[in-house]
């Protein structure tokens, strides 16, 4: 999953120093993660351009239905969990910062609040679920007073779904090569690019969302 | 001019010809000239002695390299304009183009005249008169080619495409399904009739059947659509059970549906019920059950059938045409018993495909494919072995032992309509299908 | 080219045998010996999608059926065939292996950027394989192209098979992005990007389409499996969805996926004409302009597939002009290729049979492929066996002839022996007759109209049919001699190979012949332009 080629708790490596990679030295691994991220994030944003692509396709299908299917949609949880990665964002790039000045213990409560507001999100989220599997509003579980919506619903679950799958991942990332390491006193100013490509992920994971709020819940 | 497509059928043949040719003579000069000069340049320089000999430092060349930059796009240009020319004619139909309505469906084509007629497997048409193919498709994607005609558009379920072209000469022309649709995709074949005019408008003109369907009241248009349409199949009118609720008092019924909700049989949900048969299911029904009928009925059509339902109240018996069975038209002499049954599967008179499939996957029944031999739990838990004895009961006695997890919606209309023989050989054909 | 690394190491020690074991093969992280890997498995595969084809062919040798009973499994088997050939063998194909093997030691690199990261990408490969093969117990019958809506209604495990592929796209997507930034960040010093060789020049764009498109795909496969889980409506028609949405999709990927492919080819055969010829590569930097644009053209030009699929006439035209300007560079690319062999000093090794071969063949696929690109003259072909003998001209041609080219041009480097010049010509003469054998009748059919993917056909095609079984079986014979050849010689050759024995200037031929661990003792300092054969005063025969 993440472009970091090196291990992160080295425990031949003294706190602080980058890690040792046989085949580069170390501002060019630094150079070649942060690359290697950018471009895993642009293969991430392609494979949402295709859900976009398709919500508009359906939606100049199925305009009239996608209009009341969205008003179906809990604008309060959506705008919660909106708020909620917006801070969590916030967090996670003071964490960087954190890291630059080798404040481990930063790291750690700032990574911690992001992925606190991950879990705060999936909760909201499967809030948000279960409510629509309660009015039949979901796969399996058909109501057909909202069969028609299913069009806008399907791309509905498919693009929260998947988001939601990223956000597991995001605080998987941030826990496993941010939080951990940050324990152990791993970062500072000469080495912190784990902190910074987990930050750059959970950026990524908040900006899908920027979008899909408006689409799903405003615009319909 | 090199005629490598064969004979020319429409009048815009000609053009994809002439721009077929040109790339063609173009293709093979420049493939004998890159080819020849690069043979050229292996034998003259090739090494005679085994070594290494002292060559130039050539680099590359500004001119030349700029002319073969410029040279490929300008014949680029040039036939490009002549893919693009031939395609403006063969996406022009004519403004008095005559329509005729194509449904490409698994796996047959069947075509509709403007006034009412139906055919399927052969399209016919008269010569020098421009023809415009408006088409969809029922169940998947399939494309209808003609290649004598240069002309070809896919066919896609739940919109149309069209096609068209001008015969140039009477005959009988091959049509292909060239969109890969499953199974028989091979076999989805039809014939194009192209006949003198008057001989056309002979053909068309007889036609009483579909005229008598226009100048109808709505009931009975409804109780004709009720046997062509094949609602027959699945919808009784005398309280039996079948695929889907009885016809009979339908009108103005309540009930309650799949999810629980209760509904009542009115207009609109007749109509609805006919495009969008999965919207609301009645309980105790097959979601899957039918096929939508989205662009196949008009609102003239449904309309007559709503009224034919109307008409259905149980004061007087009503009785349909036997919904068949029609011996199919093709011989069946000189056919192995498993050929025979294998046409009596896909008789469209004994819809024996409507709920079985060949192919493993599951529709209303079982599918036949790997059937014959295989043990199956029935519905009272007991399991029976699918030999001889059980087909011949499953056919003649449909609701006798029904296969765990299916419904009793098989109609029991074929005991007297197939006989012992027409049994005997559909076993043997569905031995076939391992 | 180089200062030339230092010789001071043992020569017996090489990536080969500094480890010894099964296991420390499966759990390397030598960018090597994971070539290796990726060589046999994806080898597998071709050979499974091979008997497939074989299948097939055999099927269709006669009219009516002939050893296949049924229908049901003469299109699983095209599907397999498809399937594994495309998604198992050609895409991962020279890319995963070769440029596995040649990219750090042609920029003068002691392994790719991130080397667990690309044994991650080979298990990831596994897994999608494995899965793949699981779906074959109930194998599926959509053709590769899964269109909907046959593919979500079918009753066969497609879930499973387009999950396999999104997996699968998933290990291209991770090779592509180790192989950018590997180019990006590990070049050696001196080697600027105007030195770079063709083969990495082509990588680079083979990796920025594989990083692009590939996510695309995924997604929309992903997508099938939602559609047939739980009805999401976006390509049934059935249920209010767009089955032409799915095709613009499919095909946004695997247009760009035909110079996954072939581009990597176009390299290696733009390496082994230069040394064959003792030329530098004519127009080097029209060559290289060239690979990129076809990089970037190749992604507005997708919906050439679609001409009659239910697209607008505006967006046919649209298509069918940006196609033509793939065409350019693809011709220029051959004009140079020829041009270096002009007053060259030209020996007839294998690789430089292959490589005129490929040139032959593949000005078969780009003229062609022209009809193709033909509004008018498409409309005729979609969909017949004139596409199918161009896309095998194209990918059988191209990107199959470039592997087997690139496989024995480097096999004295990888494997430190050289294999048998005889029998190798050989396998060539037979897999280059039976190719033509088997594909030009094809032609001939596509003009008469025969459409694809039939079981049985009407009786007037069956000569052109069984001239073309009999290709196909040929054409297998020469590629089982080639790689059994290959093989042989890699395992029980007696003759050494050299450092350099074709006098390339190529960076991975300063290394010894099989390389050390991490390629180069010394990294390299780089000096020169990629090519410079011959004297700058030198006047040729």
């Amino acid at each position: 999953m993440s472009a970091v080629a090196h291990p992160i708790v080295d425990h031949n490596v003294p706190p602080g120093e980058p890690p040792h990679i046989h085949h580069m030295d170390t501002p060019t691994a630094y150079g070649a993660a942060k690359l290697g991220m950018w471009l895993f994030l642009g293969t991430e944003i392609l494979l949402f351009a295709v859900l976009f692509c398709s919500f508009a396709v359906m939606r100049y299908y199925h305009l009239a239905e996608f209009h009341d299917a969205s008003k179906h949609l809990n604008l309060w949880a959506g705008g919660f969990n909106t708020v909620i990665l917006l801070i969590s964002s916030f967090t996670a790039a003071v964490a960087v910062t954190k890291a630059q000045k080798g404040d481990n213990a930063g790291v750690v409560k700032n990574f911690g609040i992001s992925i606190v507001s991950g879990f705060i999100f999936l909760l909201v989220k499967g809030y948000e679920y279960s409510e629509k599997a309660h009015h039949g509003m979901f796969p399996f579980v058909w109501n057909s007073d909202f069969y028609h919506y299913k069009n806008f619903l399907g791309l509905y679950f498919c693009m929260s779904g998947l988001h939601a799958l990223h956000v597991v991942i995001g605080m998987g990332l941030l826990y496993w090569y941010g939080v951990r390491p940050a324990m152990n006193n791993r970062f500072s100013g000469k080495y912190y690019t784990p902190v910074e490509l987990g930050a750059l992920y959970w950026h990524l994971v908040d900006l899908i969302w920027i979008y899909l709020f408006p689409l799903l819940y405003l615009v319909g | 001019m090199l005629g490598l497509l064969g004979q020319q059928g429409s009048d815009f043949a000609h053009k994809v010809d002439y721009a077929h040719d040109v790339v063609t003579i173009l293709s093979v000069i420049c493939t004998v000239a890159i080819v020849g000069v690069m043979l050229y340049f292996a034998v003259i320089y090739r090494q005679r002695d085994g070594k290494d000999h002292e060559t130039p430092r050539i680099e590359g060349n500004n001119t030349l390299e700029i002319i073969w930059t410029v040279f490929p796009t300008l014949v680029c240009i040039w036939v490009a304009w002549l893919g693009y020319d031939s395609f403006v004619a063969l996406r022009t139909p004519p403004a008095n183009a005559m329509e005729i309505n194509v449904t490409g469906r698994k796996w047959a084509w069947d075509f509709t005249y403007k006034n009412g007629k139906k055919t399927t497997g052969e399209l016919v048409v008269p010569v020098d008169e421009p023809v415009k193919l408006v088409m969809t498709a029922k169940d998947v994607l399939h494309s209808f080619f003609v290649p004598v005609m240069r002309t070809k558009a896919d066919v896609i379920p739940g919109r149309y495409t069209y096609e068209w072209f001008r015969p140039i000469q009477t005959g009988d022309f091959q049509v292909f399904c060239t969109e890969y649709c499953g199974n028989e995709h091979s076999k989805m074949l039809a014939r194009l009739k192209v006949l003198p005019k008057a001989e056309f408008e002979r053909w068309l003109a007889d036609d009483s059947e579909a005229r008598k369907l226009a100048s109808l009241k709505p009931s009975d248009r409804g109780k004709e659509l009720y046997v062509s349409k094949q609602c027959v199949t699945c919808h009784s009118l005398d309280g039996s059970q079948r695929v889907g609720p009885s016809w009979l008092k339908i009108f103005g019924k309540e009930g309650k549906l799949a999810d629980g909700s209760t509904y009542k049989v009115d207009e609109n949900y007749i109509r609805e019920s006919i495009l969008q048969p999965q919207a609301k299911v009645v309980q105790g029904y097959p979601a899957m059950g039918m096929p939508s009928y989205q662009g196949q009925l008009s609102d003239d059509d449904i309309t007559g059938l709503i009224e034919f339902m109307k008409t259905l109240d149980g004061t007087q018996k009503v009785e349909v045409a036997p919904a068949l069975p029609k011996k199919s038209a093709a011989s069946t002499a000189g056919m192995t018993p498993a050929e025979r049954g294998k046409a009596l599967v896909n008789d469209a008179g004994n819809m024996c495909a409507t709920c079985h499939s060949i192919d493993g996957s599951a529709m209303v029944g079982p599918s036949f494919k790997g059937l014959y031999g295989r043990k199956e739990k029935i519905s009272d838990g007991s399991e029976v072995t699918v030999d001889d004895a059980y087909i011949k009961e499953s056919i003649y006695k449909p609701a006798a032992k029904i296969v765990q997890g299916y419904g009793p919606v098989m109609p029991a209309m074929y005991e007297g309509k197939l006989s012992d023989q027409d049994v005997a050989d559909i076993t043997e054909y569905l031995k076939t299908l391992k | 080219m180089a200062a030339h690394a230092s010789a001071a190491v043992n020569e017996e020690l090489n990536y080969l045998n500094w480890q010894k074991g099964i296991w420390s093969w499966l759990t390397s992280t030598d960018h090597k010996r994971i070539c290796f890997l990726y060589l046999f498995t994806i080898l597998l595969f071709f050979l499974a999608g091979g008997v497939a084809a074989l299948l097939v062919r055999t099927e269709l040798a006669f009219a009516g059926p002939t050893i296949i009973t049924d229908p049901h499994t003469y299109n699983v088997l095209f599907t397999m065939h498809g399937v594994f050939m495309i998604f198992l063998f050609v895409v991962p194909g020279i890319p995963a292996t070769l440029g596995n093997f040649l990219i750090p030691l042609m920029i003068g690199a002691k392994d790719v950027a991130f080397p667990r990261l690309n044994l991650l990408s080979y298990y990831v490969y596994v897994v999608g394989a494995l899965i793949g093969a699981v779906a074959m117990f109930n194998p599926i019958d959509t053709g590769w192209t899964f269109y909907a809506p046959y593919s979500t209604t079918t009753g066969t495990s497609v879930s499973l098979m387009v999950f396999a592929a999104f997996v699968l796209g998933f290990s291209s997507i991770l090779t592509g992005l180790n192989f950018i930034v590997t180019i990006h960040q590990l070049r050696a010093p001196g080697m600027t990007w105007m030195r770079l060789p063709v083969f990495i020049w082509a990588s680079y764009a083979t990796a920025v389409i594989q990083t692009v498109a590939t996510p695309v795909v995924g997604m929309t496969l992903l997508l099938i499996i939602a559609e047939r889980w739980f009805g999401a409506g976006i390509f049934d028609p059935s249920k209010g969805g767009d089955p032409v949405l799915m095709e613009h999709l499919f095909w946004f990927y695997s247009h760009p996926v035909v110079y996954i492919m072939v581009l990597p080819a176009f390299g290696v055969v733009g390496e082994i004409i230069p040394v064959f010829s003792r030329k530098p590569l004519f127009g080097y930097k029209l060559v290289v302009i060239s690979s990129m644009a076809i990089a970037g053209v190749g992604f507005i030009v997708w919906a050439h597939h679609m001409f009659v699929a239910g697209i607008s006439d505006f967006s046919a035209k649209f298509f069918s002009i940006v196609t033509f300007l793939v065409a350019i560079p693809t011709a220029i690319k051959v004009f140079n290729w020829v041009s270096t062999m002009y007053k060259g000093s030209i020996s007839f090794k294998t690789p430089m049979l292959y490589a005129m071969a490929f040139v032959f063949l593949f000005m078969v696929a780009g003229t062609t492929g022209i009809y193709l690109a033909m509004l008018g003259v498409d409309v005729y072909y979609h969909d017949t066996y004139f596409v199918v003998a161009h896309f095998h001209y194209t990918i059988q041609g191209g990107a199959v002839i470039g592997l087997i080219a690139a496989l024995h041009f480097w096999f004295p480097k990888m494997t430190g022996k050289m294999y048998n010049e005889t029998v190798s010509k050989f396998a060539f003469a037979a897999l280059f007759f039976g190719f033509n054998l088997t594909f030009i009748p094809q032609f001939m059919l596509g003009m008469d109209g025969m459409p694809r993917r039939y079981y049985d056909y009407p009786a007037e095609y069956q000569t052109l049919h069984t001239i073309s079984t009999i290709g196909a079986y040929l054409n297998g014979f020469g590629y089982t001699f080639a790689l059994a050849n290959l093989l042989y010689t890699a395992l029980f050759g007696k003759v050494k190979a050299p450092r350099n024995p074709y006098n390339s200037h190529g960076l991975e031929w300063q290394t010894q012949s099989p390389p050390i661990h991490e390629n180069f003792a010394e990294i390299p300092v780089v000096t020169e332009e990629p090519y410079n054969y011959g004297t700058p005063t030198g006047r040729g025969h």
